[in-house]
């Protein structure tokens, strides 16, 4: 592929940053293995619940936990084969999961992303909104700080104006808009 | 006849000023979700979906599909364009197409995209226009023995059909179901798995679960795969879209294949990914050249398309006539269906005819008015992707959580649609099939009120379900389909001793 | 809309600066008024809120918008826990109906009535006894054929362990003839199967089988009630509401009505129950709500005050025994 026809080229991170000889963090060994023990327990949770609900057959038929019970045996028995799996495969155990730059970026949008859904709660949806387009831009982006100001207002703006004012869709709001009678 | 008159009316409900505006608003959002990553036409359905709760039915379902069709016009251009399926079911067509972009053929690609797709719809559009009629007095000996017979042929065809690994399909499937339950059992009026919560008591939204599994999970995979997006020069010239058109007739078989296909598995609930790949890997199998494929081939992208959109068209017939739906977004829309007050069934098409006939309408004038939309705006569009993905990612964050939010106005769904979001990205990178538990999700808990009721009508008897022809065929069909690998292994080894005996004689 | 809303505020405002009304002088809604729904889309709570809306918005009753938020989850138990959760919120107002006694005792939902604050009753709902056009044409007939079946008749309903289920127990109970309930989603899933001939009978509300009543799929063979329904309009080419004759006509003597009432959640103050119980006053006195009463055959009533706490206690009391003695109370 030549550099002449590429029209179009998007890239966040700083593209020099080192990239092809970042550690691995995990295999997908371990997160396979970690996935089926998650999924084993939360079987044995629901199985345990739904035995409670009564998972007899009467006489109209299987009874409300009937169900959930056995297809709580099918996925603890799937997980527990998943587990036996991973175990063996050496496959898996060469497969990288993430590397660490991978793992940096990844949190780089979860982390802004989960404390955006925390904020939504205090300041509601449209601060919480702005605070994570400005942040983001600004912070991972590395775009300058009027654009992502900016931007962020204009799309926050728009949204509210789309959902309360002319779809009448109730948003979670905090003090600012409070302060402006919505 | 009859079907012509009801079209013709369908078609004066809808040259109305307001809702021809609607249509293009729809593609034209369609296409812009498309075209982004992270979005596409189920997750584009989904996040507007609550907007349209307020207009009236028939706009509401115009502008949706609208969306619908702009999505996955959209979606091919991100394929083609950027190696980036919006869609699990235009996988497909990055195997040729994004080759083919490489090549410098890129607006080739697009078009034979762009066209396939159009006539895949039409096929399956001329399909529900004469059989929707007779479709819907079918529907009506529909109980509930027949139901779960359907739902049965449903998962048991991906049990069946499924190309990764056997657990892994049985993990997905079965967390789905589980997921499925929570909340008020239905026939007994009890609740169960909510250990004492009121969030739990309304149960896992199906919609919440999507948006976070699809949209949160996709933004994740893209920073990881370090947002590096290579995108080609995309200019379609007339002259190009001409040349594509001139050949279409060498490639008839391939395209009449895939729309059978398409239909089929779209009418059959069975899911418009399925349709893709199984037109693809058989325009593979009677080419004369199988070595081609994958390096650049036009029947690569004309085998895939057609049959996507052939089957995600078609899927709305069930969902229309039967309220049972054939894919991702027919799932979606069955939902807004019943926001609007419509119950999808039988009497849909004696009831609503508006509504419905509006509807098959919107689908002849979408796509055409898509196609050309698509065909002239392809490099707008792709300017999208010069919006740096920093500004483009927080706001698609915030898009899935608004939507989130809407569909119960509650904020618990927008935390689990973050935990989704982290499934969907572990499940995608540990290869367990989120397809599956999507569709275990959707029609878990009707599979299993259908499975009781019928136990209550039979005094707990299986042989219900083998008590008519109907019910039995569809039953048979769905337990030969869990057995396929192995009843195709035995025909398979018979035939390959056959023609082994005849090369002997 | 926002336009509009503009309009009607202004209209609105201007009503009140010239006509002073004093009814309303004490408090009213500034934010939007939700009305909660305990049911999905498209059932008769749902269709009663939209109506609700617009009236409202029509007449100009109230300066705030209306929203209908559906809570139907979990058959309705959602919007009692949201009312519950909603303590001292003027802005949302329950349209509730029988579930308010049965899903505390069925399901062992933590909720009582008493936690809320009730505002009015307006209507009673009906409930009528449906067969297949091709079925049997009366009571007798059907009790009758009911009994001589091999297999036990099936009668369909919308959920389990709630009014159509004690219905059904009822029937049994005075006949003596045996049925399988079959419980759907909806009144609707329970209309359509009807018509396919998957279940011989159900119990649905009037305006829950309207449509295949009038496409002439279904036969009313009586009404769960006292009286006849009042409405001697037309609604089929040949038969009106008040042609149907009552169960004890027919020699079924079970009866049993299910209130529409609204409720504000626990902790509102004097004045913001005053304001509502003031426009839902008016509410029924607006052409759209009594338009809308004759087409779902609905019983006008309107009870506030002392009057409806009466009426909710002797009612939630009658439901208790209906449901302790159909067995459906859990342990």
């Amino acid at each position: 592929m030549s550099n002449t026809d590429i029209d179009i080229q998007i890239d966040v991170d700083d593209p020099t940053a080192p990239e092809e000889d970042s550690p691995a963090i995990t295999s997908n060994r371990a997160v396979d293995v970690a996935v089926s023990l998650l999924l084993l327990a939360l079987s044995v949770l629901l199985g345990y619940d739904n035995w409670r609900t009564g998972a007899a057959w009467d006489a109209t038929g299987p009874e409300p936990g009937y169900f959930p019970f056995y297809l709580s045996v099918i996925l603890g028995a799937a997980s527990l084969y998943g587990l036996i799996a991973a175990f063996l495969s050496r496959k898996e155990a060469r497969e990288t999961f993430v590397t660490r730059a991978q793992a940096r970026r990844v949190m780089a949008v979860f982390v802004p992303t989960l404390l955006f859904c925390i904020a939504m709660q205090y300041l509601g949806l449209y601060v919480a909104s702005f605070f994570l387009i400005a942040g983001f831009m600004r912070l991972v982006g590395k775009i300058a700080w009027w654009k992502s100001l900016l931007t962020a207002f204009i799309f926050s703006a728009a949204m509210f104006v789309t959902f309360d004012l002319v779809f009448d869709v109730i948003m979670p709001k905090g003090p600012l808009e409070a302060a402006f009678g919505y | 006849m009859e079907a012509f008159g009801l079209l013709l009316h369908g078609f004066a409900v809808l040259l109305t000023w307001k809702t021809l505006l609607l249509m293009m608003v729809g593609l034209v959002l369609g296409v812009f979700v498309g075209v982004l990553p992270g979005l596409g036409g189920p997750n584009g359905v989904a996040i507007l979906l609550p907007l349209t709760f307020t207009m009236d039915p028939t706009s509401a379902i115009v502008m949706l599909s609208c969306i619908y069709w702009g999505a996955l016009f959209g979606g091919a251009i991100t394929s083609i364009l950027f190696n980036i399926p919006g869609e699990a079911w235009s996988v497909a067509t990055t195997f040729d197409g994004y080759p083919m972009a490489q090549q410098g053929r890129a607006a080739e690609a697009l078009t034979a995209a762009f066209t396939s797709s159009f006539i895949g719809s039409l096929v399956a559009v001329l399909l529900i226009t004469f059989l929707a009629p007779w479709i819907s007095s079918f529907a009506l000996r529909f109980g509930p023995p027949e139901f779960f017979a359907v739902y049965l042929l449903t998962f048991c065809s991906f049990v069946g059909l499924g190309r990764e690994d056997k657990h892994k399909t049985v993990i997905s499937m079965s967390l789905g179901l589980l997921l499925a339950g929570i909340g008020m059992d239905t026939v007994s009026g009890q609740l169960r798995m909510t250990f004492g919560s009121t969030d739990l008591l309304r149960g896992i939204n199906f919609l919440v679960a999507v948006i976070g599994l699809f949209g949160i999970s996709e933004i994740l995979l893209t920073m990881e795969e370090r947002l590096a997006l290579h995108g080609h020069a995309a200019s379609i010239s007339l002259r190009t879209v001409l040349s594509v058109w001139k050949d279409l007739p060498k490639y008839w078989m391939t395209l009449l294949r895939s729309s059978v296909i398409g239909c089929w598995l779209g009418i059959t609930p069975g899911g418009a990914i399925a349709a893709s790949f199984m037109g693809y890997n058989l325009a593979k199998r009677f080419a004369k050249d199988q070595e081609s494929f994958g390096k650049g081939r036009i029947e690569g992208v004309f085998a895939p398309e057609t049959a996507a959109h052939a089957s995600g068209t078609s899927a709305l017939l069930p969902m229309l006539a039967l309220g049972i739906p054939g894919s991702g977004t027919a799932a979606i829309l069955l939902g807004g269906l019943m926001v609007w007050g419509l119950n999808p069934g039988p009497l849909l098409f004696v009831e609503h005819k508006d509504f419905v006939w509006g509807l098959i309408a919107s689908m002849y004038l979408g796509n055409v008015v898509g196609l050309v939309l698509v065909l002239t705006t392809v490099p707008i569009f792709a300017s999208i992707l010069r919006v740096p993905f920093a500004a483009v990612a927080p706001m698609i964050v915030v898009s899935c959580a608004i939507g989130a939010y809407a569909i119960q106005n509650a904020m618990f769904d927008v935390w689990l649609m973050l935990g989704f979001g982290v499934v969907g990205y572990v499940f995608k990178k540990i290869k367990i099939p989120l397809a599956p538990f999507t569709l275990a999700l959707v029609l878990g808990s009707r599979a299993e009120d259908a499975f009781r009721q019928s136990m209550i009508i039979s005094g707990g008897d299986m042989k219900v379900f083998w008590s008519n022809g109907l019910v039995g065929t569809i039953t048979t069909l769905a337990i030969l389909l869990l057995f396929w690998p192995v009843i195709d292994r035995v025909v398979g080894g018979l035939r390959l001793r056959n023609s082994a005996a005849k090369v002997e004689a | 809309m926002k336009p509009l809303r503009k309009i009607v505020t202004i209209a609105a405002l201007s009503a009140a600066l010239f006509a002073a009304a004093p009814a309303w002088a004490g408090w009213e809604p500034t934010k939007p008024v939700e009305i909660v729904v305990a049911a999905g889309a498209g059932g008769a709570s749902d269709q009663m809120a939209r109506m609700m809306q617009a009236a409202i918005q029509k007449n100009n009753l109230m300066k705030a918008p209306v929203v209908v938020s559906l809570k139907g989850g979990a058959s309705g138990a959602e919007a009692l826990m949201y009312m519950k959760s909603s303590e001292g919120d003027p802005n949302k107002v329950l349209i509730a109906y029988s579930l308010i006694y049965m899903l505390p005792l069925s399901a062992k939902l933590p909720f009582d009535w008493h936690e809320l604050t009730p505002v009015s009753v307006i209507a009673l709902d009906q409930f009528v006894l449906w067969d297949n056009v091709a079925g049997p044409k009366s009571v007798k007939e059907f009790i009758a054929a009911a009994k001589a079946s091999g297999s036990p008749f099936k009668m369909g309903g919308t959920g389990s362990k709630r009014e159509d289920h004690v219905l059904t127990m009822f029937v049994e109970l005075k006949t003596g003839a045996k049925f399988a309930y079959l419980p759907y989603k909806s009144g609707g899933e329970a209309a359509t199967q009807l018509v396919g001939g998957h279940t011989e009978s159900n119990v649905n509300n009037p305006s829950e089988n309207l449509e295949v009543w009038r496409a002439g799929q279904v036969r009313p063979l009586c009404v769960f009630d006292k009286e006849r329904i009042s409405y001697t309009a037309k609604v089929t080419e040949t038969q009106s509401w008040h042609d149907i004759p009552t169960c004890k006509e027919e020699g079924l003597d079970v009866q049993y009505l299910m209130l529409r009432a609204m409720f504000l959640p626990g902790k509102v103050t004097a004045e913001q129950q005053a304001f509502y119980v003031d426009l839902f006053q008016k509410l029924i006195q607006t052409p759209e709500y009594k338009d809308y009463m004759e087409k779902q055959a609905l019983k006008p009533v309107f009870l506030t005050g002392k009057d409806m706490l009466q009426f909710l206690e002797d009612d939630g009391a009658l439901n208790k025994q209906l449901m302790t003695e159909a067995g459906f109370v859990a342990k």
